[in-house]
C-alpha cells in the first residue's frame, strides 16, 4: 500500500501542468482516486456524507454480473473474458480520450458499459466487431450526449444495435452451442458454432424442442451471459436488496410480459419458457434498471418496465424479428423521458393543492 | 399530508439525558448577527456596567427582540467587532427580580390589554426568540394572531437538545407553560407533538393537562425530519396561507412558564453536546456568549475537530476562535473529526462498519449501529445519475434531482416552478447522494434568488401602478 502510494507520488509531476504527460491527467486521476479514496471534506452542510460513493455503486453492478459471466465461462468458455479485455480497452480508449478533450474526470459509468456489452453478444462473435461495437456505444451512445448521466440511451444497446445492424450475419450466427465443464479450457471461435438460439426454433413453433430446466440453467444457445436464468436471478435478485436496480422496473417487465405471454401463449409452461428465452431475464434487471436512461420517477419506472415488457413480447410474436429486448429498451429510453414530463406535472399539481 | 421519507442517521457520541451545568467562562463574546437576528440597534455603551438581564442590544428588522445580558458585569463594545464582550462577569447569578410590571408598555401591547402586557413580557423576557414560524422559520409578530400551535418535544437531529432531557423533572413548569400559551391565543388549537402518546411522560402530560381540550397530542415517528415545523404543518393539514403558524419546542414552553410564572428572563440555553470526538457527550446548561475555545478545551476536543453549530446535518460549521461565543439560539453542538487520510481501495471494503442508505454494504447485516463518522465527502463529485435516493429521502415531496438539473441549466423559474419553496433543509438528499452534489445548499441559494426576484417584480409593479395612478390623476386634474 506505502509502494503504491510511493509510485503514485513519484509520478505526479509527470502529469501536472508542464509534465510530460499532461494530456493524461484525468488518467492519473482516476487512478489516484481508483487506489485511494480522495481525502476532500465537506464544504457544505450536512458536513458529513453517506458512504455510498459512484465507485461503489457500479461496482455493485458488477458483483451482480459475477454470476452471470461465471455461468459464461462454464457454458461457453474463456473467449468472452478476451471479448471483456477488447471492450475495456477500446471503449477506454474513447472515454480517455474525451476526457482529456473536455479536460474533465474519467467517470466510473464506463466500468459497466465495458463489461455489460460483451456479455450481450453472441460468444463467437469477431474480438474486432467487439471494439468497433463499444467505440460507437460509447461515442454515439454516451459521449454525444455529454457523457455519464446525460445519454438518453444505454451505451451497451446503442452499440449492441449497431452491431445488430451493420454485421446481421455475424450478430445472428455467432451463437455458441453450450458445453461442460471442459468448456473452461476451450477456445470456442467461429467454426464451433451452433445457429438455432430457442427463440428461433419457437419462432417455427417448435419451442418444445428445448426443455424448461435447459432454458432455466442456461444450457441452450445463446448471447454470452443471457443465458442461464438462474445465475442471472442470483446477481439480480443481489442488485434489488442493495436498491442499485430498482424492484419497480423489473417487476414491471417481467410482470408485463408475462401477462402479454398468457395473452399469447397457451399453457403456463410456455409463459415460464418465454421469460427465461432470449435477453428478456438479462434486460429487465440489468438494462432496464440502468438509472439514467429508464424513467426517473416511481410510477414512472412501471409505466416504463410495461412498455418494454408488451414491445417485446409484440416483437417476439408479430415481427420477423426473432428477440425484441434490445429494441424494446431502446423504445422504453426514448419514451421514459415523456413519461417522467407527465408525472412531474401531476406531483407539481398535488404540491400546488397541499402547499 | 403523510409523513413520508426520512432516514435516521445514526452517529456516535450520542448525548444522554443528564444536564451538567457548564461553569461559567470569565468573559463572554455576545454575537451581534446570529443565524436568526442581527442586533444592530446596541443599547449600552463601552465601560457601562450591566445587570443581569438587562437588554444589551435589539435587532429592530425582528420586532426589537433584546439580547439579554446572561450575567451582571462590564460591557466592552468595539463597533467594530461583531460581537459585544461581557467582561467582569459576576461570579454567581444574581438573585432573580421579577419583571417590574409597571414599566411602560408599548402602544400594541397596551392596546391589547392583559394578553398584550404577557405578550410584551415574553418578548423583553427573551422568551419570544424561541419562537418560530412554521413555514418561514422566521420571528412570529408578537402582537400577531396565529391560526395554530405546534409545539413539540421531539427532536431527532444529532445533536440537538432533546425534549427528555429538558422536561425532566420540570413537568410540571412545562404544563404551567401551555396554560400560559393557550391564555394567550382565542380558539386556536394547540398541537403537542410527541414520539410516543403511550411512553411514561406522555401519560404524565395528559394526566397534568386533561380537561384541557385545546391540546392535542399528536403522535410521529421518530425518524429524521419528521420534527421540523413545516413537515408538522403540512402533516396536521395547516394551509400556510391561512396565517401564521406559532411553533415552539419543549425549552419554549419552559421559558414562556419563566417569563409569565416568576417574571423572570430566560438567561441560559441548554445545548446537547455530542459526536465521536465528545468523550463525554450529555447536555449542558450554557450561557449564550460563551466562548467557543473555552467549551472544546472543557471538552476534551483535540484540534483536528469541527465544530458545528447545530445538528449534524443542518448545522453550520461555528469557527473554533477565542472571541467567537455561543450563538444565544443554539441548541447543540455537534464536533466532528477533520477527514484527513486516504483509504486505500477504498470502495472495495466489505464495509461492516459503515452504514449506507442504499443497502450497498456489509453493515447491511448488522442492524443499527452507531457510526463514527467524519467531515469526508466519501466519494468524488459527479454528475446526477438519477438514482432517485434523494426523492426517496426527501420529507418535503419534491424532486430534488429534478430541481438540481434546473439549477444547473440555470432554469430558475422551472426550479420555482417544481417547488423548490416546499424545501425544509433538512440536508438529506445531499447527505444520500452517491454522486456528493451540494443539492441543499443549491436549494437555499435559489431560493435566495426567487425571494430577491419575486421581490423586485413586486416593487417594480408597485411602482408602474403608482405611476399610474399619478398619470390618471394628472389627466383627471387638467380635464
Amino acid at each position: 500500500m506505502k509502494i503504491i502510494r510511493k509510485v503514485f507520488d513519484g509520478l505526479k509531476p509527470h502529469f501536472e501542468a508542464g509534465g510530460r504527460f499532461k494530456t493524461f491527467k484525468a488518467v492519473y486521476e482516476a487512478l489516484d482516486n481508483f487506489f485511494f479514496a480522495p481525502s476532500s471534506r465537506t464544504p457544505n452542510a450536512p458536513h458529513l456524507r453517506d458512504p455510498l460513493d459512484l465507485k461503489r455503486y457500479m461496482s455493485m453492478v458488477i458483483v451482480g454480473l459475477a454470476p452471470a459471466l461465471l455461468a459464461a465461462l462454464y457454458l461457453n468458455g474463456p473467449r468472452l473474458l478476451a471479448m471483456i479485455i477488447v471492450s475495456y480497452m477500446a471503449g477506454g480508449a474513447v472515454e480517455v480520450a474525451f476526457a482529456a478533450i473536455r479536460k474533465k474526470e474519467i467517470h466510473e459509468g464506463f466500468l459497466v458499459t465495458g463489461l455489460i456489452f460483451p456479455m450481450v453478444l453472441p460468444g463467437a462473435l469477431p474480438l474486432w466487431m467487439v471494439a468497433v461495437g463499444v467505440a460507437f456505444g460509447v461515442f454515439v451512445g454516451k459521449e454525444l450526449f455529454g457523457g455519464v448521466g446525460r445519454n438518453v440511451f444505454n451505451p451497451a444497446i446503442v452499440a449492441r444495435c449497431f452491431l445488430a445492424l451493420a454485421y446481421p450475419r455475424a450478430m445472428s450466427g455467432g451463437y455458441v452451442a453450450p458445453g461442460g465443464p471442459g468448456r473452461l479450457l476451450e477456445w470456442v471461435g467461429l467454426d464451433a458454432v451452433s445457429g438455432a438460439t430457442p427463440l428461433g426454433l419457437a419462432k417455427q413453433g417448435a419451442w418444445m424442442d428445448v426443455p424448461l430446466l435447459d432454458m432455466f440453467l442456461g444450457r441452450i444457445a445463446g448471447s454470452a451471459a443471457e443465458t442461464s436464468t438462474l445465475a442471472i436471478l442470483i446477481g439480480g435478485g443481489f442488485l434489488l436488496m442493495t436498491r442499485v436496480a430498482n424492484w419497480r422496473t423489473v417487476a414491471a417487465v417481467l410482470g408485463s410480459a408475462a401477462v402479454m405471454a398468457l395473452m399469447l401463449c397457451d399453457g403456463l409452461t410456455e409463459v415460464a419458457w418465454q421469460l427465461c428465452a432470449g435477453g428478456l431475464m438479462f434486460g429487465a434487471f440489468f438494462m432496464a434498471t440502468d438509472p439514467v436512461t429508464s424513467a426517473a420517477t416511481g410510477l414512472g419506472k412501471v409505466v416504463y418496465g410495461v412498455i418494454i415488457g408488451v414491445v417485446v413480447m409484440l416483437i417476439r410474436n408479430f415481427t420477423g424479428y426473432v428477440e425484441g429486448v434490445m429494441f424494446a429498451i431502446l423504445l422504453g429510453n426514448i419514451v421514459a423521458p415523456v413519461i417522467d414530463e407527465i408525472l412531474y406535472k401531476v406531483r407539481f399539481r398535488r404540491l400546488q393543492i397541499e402547499g | 399530508m403523510t409523513l413520508r421519507g426520512g432516514y435516521d442517521v445514526i452517529l456516535a457520541g450520542r448525548p444522554d439525558k443528564t444536564l451538567s451545568p457548564m461553569p461559567d467562562p470569565d468573559t463572554l463574546y455576545l454575537p451581534r448577527k446570529t443565524r436568526r437576528f442581527h442586533f444592530t440597534d446596541v443599547r449600552v455603551k463601552d465601560g457601562n456596567a450591566v445587570g443581569q438581564g438587562d437588554a444589551l442590544a435589539t435587532d429592530p428588522a425582528n420586532f426589537s427582540v433584546p439580547l439579554l445580558a446572561p450575567r451582571a458585569g462590564k460591557v466592552v463594545y468595539d463597533p467594530t467587532a461583531p460581537y459585544i464582550t461581557l467582561a467582569d462577569l459576576a461570579k454567581t447569578p444574581a438573585q432573580v427580580q421579577p419583571a417590574d410590571a409597571a414599566a411602560p408598555l408599548p402602544h400594541v401591547a397596551r392596546a391589547m390589554g392583559d394578553g398584550g402586557r404577557s405578550r410584551h413580557r415574553l418578548l423583553s423576557l427573551g422568551a419570544w426568540e424561541y419562537f418560530y414560524d412554521a413555514y418561514t422559520a422566521a420571528l412570529p409578530d408578537p402582537f400577531g394572531v396565529c391560526q395554530a400551535v405546534i409545539v413539540s418535544t421531539v427532536a431527532l437531529e444529532p445533536f440537538v437538545a432533546r425534549g427528555d432531557a429538558q422536561l425532566g423533572g420540570k413537568l410540571l413548569n412545562f404544563t404551567r407553560g401551555l396554560e400560559h400559551l393557550q391564555s394567550l391565543l382565542e380558539y386556536q388549537p394547540i398541537y403537542l407533538v410527541m414520539p410516543d402518546i403511550h411512553s411514561p411522560l406522555a401519560t404524565q402530560v395528559r394526566e397534568q393537562i386533561r380537561g384541557n381540550a385545546w391540546v392535542k397530542l399528536v403522535e410521529i415517528p421518530p425518524r429524521y425530519p419528521f420534527d421540523s415545523f413545516s413537515v408538522l404543518a403540512r402533516h396536521l393539514g395547516i394551509r400556510r396561507s391561512a396565517g401564521p403558524v406559532w411553533c415552539l419546542r419543549a425549552e419554549g414552553v419552559l421559558a414562556v412558564d419563566q417569563a409569565l410564572t416568576g417574571g423572570r428572563p430566560c438567561l441560559t440555553r441548554i445545548v446537547a453536546v455530542g459526536g465521536p470526538p465528545v468523550s463525554s457527550p450529555r447536555h449542558y446548561e450554557v450561557l449564550p456568549g460563551h466562548p467557543l475555545t473555552d467549551l472544546a478545551a472543557r471538552l476534551g476536543l483535540g484540534s483536528n475537530v469541527r465544530l458545528l453549530d447545530g445538528g449534524a446535518l443542518t448545522g453550520q460549521k461555528a469557527e473554533l476562535s477565542d472571541k467567537n461565543g455561543v450563538d444565544p439560539a443554539c441548541r447543540g453542538l455537534t464536533a466532528l473529526t477533520e477527514q484527513t487520510d486516504r483509504e486505500f481501495l477504498g470502495f472495495v471494503r466489505p464495509g461492516a462498519d459503515r452504514r449506507s442508505y442504499a443497502a450497498c454494504f456489509l453493515s447491511t447485516l448488522r442492524g443499527r449501529f452507531s457510526e463514527k463518522l467524519t467531515t469526508g465527502m466519501r466519494g468524488e463529485p459527479r454528475p446526477c445519475i438519477g438514482c432517485n435516493f434523494c426523492e426517496e429521502v426527501c420529507p418535503a415531496g419534491i424532486l430534488p434531482y429534478l430541481i438540481h438539473k434546473h439549477l444547473y441549466a440555470d432554469q430558475i423559474d422551472e426550479a420555482a416552478g417544481a417547488r423548490v419553496d416546499l424545501c425544509v433543509e433538512c440536508g438529506l438528499c445531499s447527505f444520500v447522494c452517491p454522486c456528493k452534489i451540494e443539492l441543499m445548499q443549491q436549494f437555499i441559494d435559489a431560493k435566495v434568488v426567487i425571494a430577491r426576484e419575486k421581490a423586485e417584480a413586486e416593487a417594480a409593479a408597485a411602482k408602474a401602478a403608482a405611476e399610474e395612478a399619478a398619470r390618471a390623476a394628472a389627466v383627471q386634474e387638467s380635464r
